[in-house]
């Protein structure tokens, strides 16, 4: 478990593309699409990278919140759990659980302070609105917390390749793939070699023995790697009229 | 817990699947209560529901509870206490964790030898004990999780059915995975009850390992010997993190002063600088270990626990060598001596040498460790956990909370509850009434060594106090016993894929 991915939760909770892309029906009747949805997690996945730049807490309390997240809205709706707070409360878990708690208190100082929406001056939920979405999301999650991440594979496979100089390029990648459902779909080894894979062709390094010697099925590789340049070409930068229109989908706040 | 005046809130309906019977403990975190469950599938069955207060600090969940949940959630042994459930009552924001329902723990088997049998606990017994803690800790150790809070009170043993006599390691409140540590462990502040607590704890070490549980488990395992907690320190309560300095010197009293010799950084260790006069000033000779757990220095069970009290972390056992345990003698005729622990026995003799080892000697471990090997020997019976039935689950109203299932109330006048604790201090939970279950003496069970010697004779109740020579039972085997003692085999070492070539 702690140690070994493949006996975890996280290992047998991987989801097939059509479980994540799935919107419920609740979120269908307010006219919410699967680009919306896509969007929406996007939006917020860089909403909860700035809380936590401000919060000073390290990567993966930041990858771990994103993971939690992306997994709620894959058995939970928009319309019931509102993204706006699921996200800083994602994070407000994650740093529990990672072991470096960020105070409710502070949290929401930030919250106030950076809204989710473009057009957003005051963030309206209030710490008590933190700690109820905390429990709820327990729940959602069905207590299942541990989540593993491609960055200590990444070390070890750029050290066994010998191509430890695009750590920082790979990384980076890493970081960004957390702007897709990857990381609920993959064990994160395989997410690593993919940034690797995009890596040496970026800095035109040539792998291609290494990559065979590992016996793994290129295809998963190249089509995570189409995942991940496909968030860079379409969603790295999206239009604030486009968040706006996702948003607006969402059910006024109580 | 002074909410009685409060308005009553509606139940959570996940209540409904549990009958309350009391309350059977208390800590920092919330209370503990024993059920039964409603279910169908396993209508009856005894669960301890553990309730997490919402922190105080207006911090939602607590994180020990958070920690507790996300590693117990992943954990899958039999060794281990199962979390059956989570359940939440959103009104207070408390959380609450159903488990598997011990009857026992080591604090209170060793307590009740003590105090009420005034005899040491059968060889069989304590080697099962021992062996299970380690499994379970091999298996932990093997996932990257430390426990960090092991003492007698946290292992416990299941009560009557279908695992009777198991070890489960229970209350990770403290536990944690300590592969790549975002902070230093020491960061957490108070770890481990200090007559438990490590050497390099204690001389303020921030990076700890695995090796500080191992050193609990050579304490417990003393004081499953002696019935007699191993060092007694006075705890220095002054302060975040005061220098244990009385702890200490009840450990170099037994193991001798620890040296740069036996412990080549030990010179790195903050307390070891900072308090020079008070630690090394002081001359300690005549180290005795052997004398106050009364076993010869040649005996297996010997050898194994003072390497689990090696002082160096790094030297000390680890939980899978001492599963594999063996000492190589040199020496060219060797008469095993059966004393309170272990009966040695020549396993091989190749030359003149000779490997024992403390697990693969009789008695062999077994899976039941409440039940003794030999069929003649008497069955301790131990008492049933207190359970304060004036109770009703914290915060949550409910009609139907003094009553008590009627075998319980029935077995109150019976001869184990004249047996069970009276007049304790050291936990709170002993004050409460007391009610003591009549155990089935059940033999059929979990008796893998129905091989071994039939003539072991009943545990004198004074044994450990006049251990002659005529209790010395000279046993010689000439062969190995290979014999896996049933499902005991190990299932803790999970190998982490470092590099897949296949996928």
């Amino acid at each position: 478990m702690a140690a070994n991915f493949w006996t975890s939760s996280h290992c047998k909770k991987l989801l097939e593309q059509e479980d994540i892309a799935h919107v419920s029906p609740i979120d269908q009747n307010r006219g919410l699409t699967t680009e919306d949805a896509k969007i929406i997690k996007v939006h917020l996945s860089n909403y909860i990278r700035k809380l936590a730049q401000h919060a000073k807490v390290r990567q993966r309390v930041v990858a771990t919140a994103i993971a939690y997240f992306r997994r709620i809205y894959t058995r939970k709706s928009f319309s019931e759990y509102d993204p706006r707070l699921v996200a800083p409360t994602c994070l407000y878990l994650a740093s529990k659980a990672e072991e470096s708690t960020v105070q409710a208190k502070l949290l929401h100082y930030y919250m106030k302070n950076f809204g989710t929406a473009p057009d957003e001056k005051v963030f309206r939920y209030e710490i008590k609105d933190v700690l109820e979405m905390e429990m709820r999301l327990l729940e959602a999650l069905d207590y299942y917390l541990v989540i593993y991440h491609p960055y200590r594979p990444l070390v070890q496979l750029l050290q066994d390749a010998g191509l430890t100089e695009l750590i920082q390029t790979t990384w980076a990648l890493v970081n960004d793939s957390y702007g897709t459902d990857l990381i609920l779909m993959y064990p994160p080894y395989v997410i690593a070699l993919a940034c690797i894979y995009i890596g040496c062709i970026l800095k035109e390094k040539d792998a291609r023995t290494w990559f065979e010697e590992l016996r793994v099925d290129m295809n998963v590789i190249k089509n995570i790697a189409m995942e991940i340049l496909d968030f860079y070409d379409n969603y790295r930068q999206i239009p604030e009229e486009r968040v706006h229109a996702a948003f607006i989908k969402l059910p006024p706040r109580s | 817990m002074g909410e009685g005046a409060a308005p009553k809130p509606p139940r959570p309906a996940w209540l409904q699947e549990y009958e309350l019977v009391g309350k059977i403990g208390e800590g920092t975190y919330g209370l503990v209560y024993l059920a039964r469950s409603k279910k169908l599938s396993s209508r009856g069955v005894k669960i301890a529901i553990k309730r997490f207060k919402q922190s105080k600090e207006g911090d939602g969940v607590s994180p020990t509870a958070i920690r507790e949940i996300m590693l117990l959630r992943e954990c899958m042994h039999e060794n281990v206490v199962k979390l059956v459930n989570v359940h939440t009552n959103h009104l207070d924001m408390s959380l609450y964790l159903a488990f598997d329902y011990a009857e026992h723990d080591l604090y209170e088997i060793i307590r009740h030898h003590r105090e009420k049998l005034s005899c040491s606990i059968n060889q069989y017994t304590v080697k099962s004990l021992l062996w299970q803690i380690l499994n379970g800790l091999n298996y932990l150790h093997s996932n990257w999780i430390i426990h960090r809070d092991l003492k007698p009170s946290n292992i416990l043993v299941m009560g009557e059915g279908e695992e009777q006599g198991v070890v489960k390691i229970g209350d990770f409140g403290l536990a944690r995975i300590y592969q790549a540590p975002l902070k230093p462990l020491f960061d957490n502040g108070v770890v481990v009850t200090i007559w438990y607590r490590a050497p390099e704890l204690l001389l303020g070490a921030k990076h700890y390992t695995s090796a500080v549980d191992m050193w609990a488990v050579g304490c417990i395992f003393a004081e499953l010997l002696t019935l007699k907690p191993l060092f007694q320190g006075l705890e220095d309560k002054s302060g975040p993190n005061p220098f244990q300095i009385d702890q200490l010197d009840k450990i170099f009293k037994v193991l001798g002063h620890p040296t740069p010799d036996r412990w080549p950084t030990i010179g790195h260790l903050p307390h070891w600088q900072q308090n020079k006069s008070l630690i090394q000033g002081h001359k300690y000779d005549n180290p005795g270990l052997h004398t106050v757990v009364q076993l010869s220095q040649k005996s297996p069970a010997y050898d194994l626990l003072s390497r689990m009290l090696e002082y160096d972390p790094t030297k000390r056992i680890s939980a899978a060598q001492a599963l594999e345990h063996e000492i190589v003698l040199n020496c060219i005729f060797w008469y095993s001596t059966s004393i309170c622990s272990g009966t040695s026995i020549i396993v091989s003799v190749r030359g003149d040498r000779q490997i024992l080892r403390y697990f693969r000697a009789e008695p062999l471990p077994g899976r039941n460790a409440l039940v003794p090997g030999q069929p003649g020997e008497k069955i301790v019976v131990y008492p049933a956990r207190p359970v304060d039935a004036s109770t009703d689950f914290d915060g949550i109203s409910s009609t139907q909370s003094s009553q008590i299932p009627s075998s319980n109330s029935a077995a109150a006048t019976s001869a184990s509850a004249t047996a069970a604790p009276v007049g304790a201090t050291a936990r709170p939970h002993q004050q409460m009434p007391i009610v003591g279950i009549q155990r089935m003496q059940n033999t059929s069970m979990g008796t893998f060594n129905v091989n071994a010697q039939a003539n072991i004779p009943v545990v004198p109740a004074n044994m450990y106090l006049h251990r002659g020579p005529q209790q010395q039972q000279q046993q010689v085997h000439q062969q190995a016993r290979r014999r896996e003692a049933g499902n005991m085999q190990n299932t803790g070492s999970y190998q982490p894929p470092a590099k897949s070539r296949r996928m």
